[in-house]
């Protein structure tokens, strides 16, 4: 009998990198050349809402290799986004109207907000993640609320108002040509980020997660250290989380405790859904279609002026009507794969 | 404010809290999921506060008793629709449904009723007292605090004293087996479903009497009705019960006596709590079995 070498098969990501590498460069060239064109009002409020698109890309992205792969109900994803985004904007930040800021350079506090992620996922990693999985949900959740109830209420970090000052790193020729500027840059980290978790995924490492969703019991019988690749799984997720809460701070000079509700993770997690838990690229998908609806109703809002709030109720009953009807008829999600649904 | 005004306030706060948490338990221990649609279960029992109360006038133990209906009839009608056809998919997916739902339902409420917040005034008197620090009960407190003791009577007696009660406690602690001693846990699921919603009802309008209706008001309070639940040890309603008034008397202690700077960290502080427990006794309060 012939004894073959198994073989691990990268999908070619040399391409992505080089997609991800250009749009990075061209944002910088926008900020850098003082370049300025006019941008009509529509276009702005697609790159308005495009900004949270790719943002929250960085965070469903993440939360897809946790959950989808793996099977860990992370129900805290804006936990690590808000630690991100208070760490730099408190570190970074020149001069609030409120809270304590430290004006450090702002690479160190990215750096340190990254760390401190870092931190908090392995705490809560190596503390809950034996628990249950709905259990596991419950106590990120509860972290998450925690981590609100601090920074609107606890004296330092700028209560309702939150930390202004933050050095917009993105600033370009105008107020229009940040906003686009901010989207090549984000739209770059968003595909190096996707070619990282689509490694991820296809890796030895990615099958062992998955076996871990599938029977965690049975793999830990194979032999492998499954804790650990779990804390593993929590720890990744941390730094692109954190990393993404680092940039809407330098993005948007500010943050409040408004960027950090509980929406966010309904939304990342409905996002994920819909497309497909188990797939990098479902998931973004999926956030592109919630997104995409919100955009829609911007516009519909600006060209119809009715009441702002009865629109948005309207579109907050369609997704959840949407994500109803998915997991009863669908489960696996749009872009799902129905063969690898042990998680739904 | 003296101790005892604490020890009142805390006790409101425990009591609405724990009859939404009784009824997510049972959700918890019988269905096997976590409903996160249940406050939207609560709002329209606050909904129903303003209208039996203050657009029909009636008393409040009058209308108390007409939301009670109502709230088990819509809220059994929601939950057939959208989670009996799912029975089986496992608590993931039926989680997440109940997010969806309650999304659904929220912004229903909203576009219907407006995002407004309505007052209701039971028409409550005041009794003020001035021994043991000086402080105040109101036929509110008295109204709210009675409710709930009375509930727990009840579902004492229910799930102890009838066949139906015993019936549920029997699905929740096994279901295989419950089914395999010829219970219909089909129709357990359903009772458990009326009973959960009345008390979601329940609660709901006594919110309302004390705080405001609004498309939200059920929406604040779930984060805290499943904490208070997952602390007594998810399934188990006397759990519910004590963990129900331990993160009120921690919520209102924090208010009444911590410096100001953290003093509003109440709620936080409850999340905290919830937090240590499960790491510490993931069985809860009432030590009940936790499947790995």
């Amino acid at each position: 009998m012939s004894t073959e070498t198994p073989t691990v098969e990268f999908s070619d990501d040399r391409l992505l990198w080089a997609v991800g590498a250009v749009l990075v460069l061209l944002g910088l060239a926008i900020i850098f050349s003082g370049l300025e064109f006019g941008l009509s009002g529509i276009i702005l409020i697609v790159i308005e809402v495009g900004i949270f698109f790719l943002l929250y890309a960085l965070l469903v992205l993440p939360v897809n290799v946790q959950f989808g792969v793996s099977g860990l109900v992370n129900f805290g994803p804006v936990l690590w986004f808000g630690i991100g985004a208070y760490a730099t904007a408190m570190l970074a930040s020149t001069g609030s109207y409120q809270g304590v800021t430290f004006g450090f350079p702002w690479p160190i506090a990215v750096l340190a907000g990254v760390v401190l992620a870092i931190l908090v996922g392995l705490l809560l990693g190596v503390t809950t993640l034996q628990l249950r999985g709905d259990f596991l949900a419950v106590v990120t959740l509860a972290a998450a609320e925690i981590l609100y109830g601090i920074v609107e209420k606890v004296g330092g970090f700028g209560g309702a108002t939150g930390i202004g000052g933050v050095p917009r790193i993105f600033e370009a020729a105008s107020f229009p040509m940040t906003d686009l500027a901010v989207t090549f840059v984000l739209a770059g980290v968003v595909v190096f980020v996707y070619a990282l978790a689509q490694r991820i995924t296809d890796s030895p490492y990615g099958r062992l997660l998955k076996a871990i969703r599938s029977d965690e019991d049975a793999t830990e019988a194979l032999g492998k250290p499954t804790f650990r690749y779990k804390v593993l799984v929590f720890i990744y997720g941390a730094v692109i989380m954190g990393l993404a809460g680092s940039l809407l701070a330098l993005y948007n000079g500010a943050v409040s405790p408004g960027f950090i509700t509980l929406d966010v993770t309904v939304l990342v997690w409905i996002g994920m859904l819909i497309g497909g838990a188990g797939s990098n690229r479902g998931s973004v998908y999926g956030l592109a279609i919630i997104m995409g609806l919100q955009l829609f109703t911007r516009i519909a809002n600006e060209a119809f002026p009715v009441s702002q709030s009865q629109f948005a109720a309207l579109r907050l009953m369609i997704i959840g009507l949407l994500l109803v009807l998915i997991i009863r008829y669908r489960p696996s999600g749009i872009w799902g794969n129905p063969e690898e649904r042990e998680v739904l | 404010m003296g101790v005892i005004q604490s020890v009142i306030f805390g006790l409101q706060l425990g009591s609405y809290i724990a009859i939404a948490a009784v009824g997510f338990t049972l959700i918890y221990g019988v269905v096997n999921f976590i409903n996160f649609a249940y406050g939207e279960y609560m709002t329209i029992g606050a909904f129903m506060t303003f209208i039996t109360v203050n657009q029909w006038g009636l008393p409040a133990i009058v209308g108390l008793l007409i939301t009670l209906v109502v709230t088990a009839v819509l809220g059994w009608i929601v939950s057939r629709i959208v989670f009996v056809p799912m029975q089986g998919t496992g608590a993931i997916p039926m989680l997440m449904a109940s997010i969806g739902l309650g999304m659904f339902l929220r912004n229903f409420y909203q576009l219907i009723a407006g995002g407004e917040v309505r007052f209701v005034d039971i028409g409550a008197s005041q009794f003020e007292f001035d021994f043991l620090g000086g402080f105040f009960v109101s036929t509110q407190h008295i109204l709210i605090i009675s409710s709930a003791f009375i509930i727990f009577a009840l579902i004492h007696v229910l799930l102890t004293r009838t066949q139906a009660g015993i019936a549920m406690r029997a699905t929740s602690h096994n279901e295989l087996l419950a089914r395999a001693s010829g219970i219909r846990t089909k129709q357990v699921r359903r009772n458990v479903w009326i009973v959960a919603s009345a008390l979601a009802g329940v609660s709901g309008f006594l919110i309302g009497t004390t705080t405001f209706v609004s498309p939200l008001t059920g929406f604040n309070q779930i984060l805290l009705v499943l904490a208070a639940a997952i602390l007594g040890g998810a399934g188990s309603a006397y759990g519910a019960f004590f963990g129900s008034y331990i993160l009120a008397f921690v919520i209102t202690f924090t208010t009444a006596y911590l410096p100001t700077e953290v003093s509003g960290l109440g709620e936080t502080l409850a999340f905290a709590v919830l937090i240590v427990v499960l790491l510490v006794r993931p069985s809860g309060l009432a030590d009940v079995e936790v499947e790995a």
